[in-house]
């Protein structure tokens, strides 16, 4: 009985002195710091990959602009083009189109009937 | 009983007025075709001293093409509260835009001018496209335009 508990232990701490510095060699962290014998233990491999952020910003030297809420580029060929559809979204800026609101109270505009148009 | 024909009466009196000091008018603009991209448009107004009364029409909705009706754009800065309501679409070459407004009778007679500003993408702008005094005289009779508006005439 005392024999077998003896192998048991033997064994067992082999297993863990081969074993372990195996298994941290195989999660070496990709910041670049050395490896570990005991690192599987005492870190978790998966936080140290990097973060990489998917955006469709490129930001090139222009970090002071915070509020960006889009995937507009910077640069000149932007994707409001300059045609007529309004494909843009966003429609900040831009006058409420006819019939969304009264005329403006300019003096020139009867209490009647709203605005009506037609293009032939 | 009584009571009910005096509110009537009063309604009817606070209400006729306002009928009475405005019409429907219909303003038609005819393009040239000039072989470029849908035309903004300013139709707009001055007093008789030239200053600026207001606008009627607005065709074209992208408020950073505004400063090509140049103009207007004088009169206004660019201040999109002005045609809040009256806003439409840019009009191709060749093609009619028709306009129903309810406006008020004192502009007629009374030494007002409407003024349009056209402006084409890529061509060249055109302030005071067409200038012609509102007279009740003057209605039903097509004004040519400079460069881009073959025609413009308001009925009523």
């Amino acid at each position: 009985m005392r024999k077998t508990l003896t192998v048991l232990f033997a064994t067992t701490t082999l297993t863990a002195a081969i074993g372990l510095p195996a298994w941290s060699a195989a999660r070496v962290p990709h910041d670049g710091a050395l490896p570990r014998p005991f690192a599987a233990i005492f870190e978790d491999g998966q936080t140290a990959l990097p973060l990489v952020l998917v955006d469709g910003h490129d930001d090139d030297d222009h970090g002071h602009r915070k509020a960006s809420r889009s995937d507009h580029d910077d640069d000149d060929d932007d994707d409001c083009d300059d045609d007529d559809d309004d494909d843009c979204g966003g429609s900040a800026g831009n006058a409420a189109p006819a019939g969304t609101v009264a005329p403006p109270q300019n003096g020139l505009f009867g209490t009647g009937a709203p605005p009506q148009v037609k293009v032939n | 009983m009584k009571s009910t024909f005096a509110m009537l009466a009063l309604t009817t009196a606070l209400t006729l007025p306002g009928i009475a000091t405005a019409r429907p008018v219909t303003m038609t603009t005819t393009l040239t075709n000039y072989g470029g991209d849908g035309a903004y448009l300013a139709l707009y107004v001055t007093d008789p001293q030239g200053a600026y009364a207001g606008s009627l029409w607005m065709a074209g909705g992208k408020s950073k093409y505004y400063k090509h009706l140049t103009d207007w754009y004088r009169f206004t800065g660019g201040n999109t509260s002005q045609i809040n309501g009256i806003t439409g679409a840019s009009v191709g070459a060749g093609r009619t835009l028709e306009i129903t407004l309810d406006l008020a009778d004192a502009l007629f007679d009374a030494g007002y001018t409407l003024h349009i500003d056209a402006a084409v993408e890529d061509m060249r702008d055109s302030p005071n496209e067409v200038a012609v005094p509102l007279t009740t005289q003057g209605a039903g009779t097509p004004v040519k335009g400079r460069r881009y508006v073959a025609d413009f005439s308001y009925g009523m």
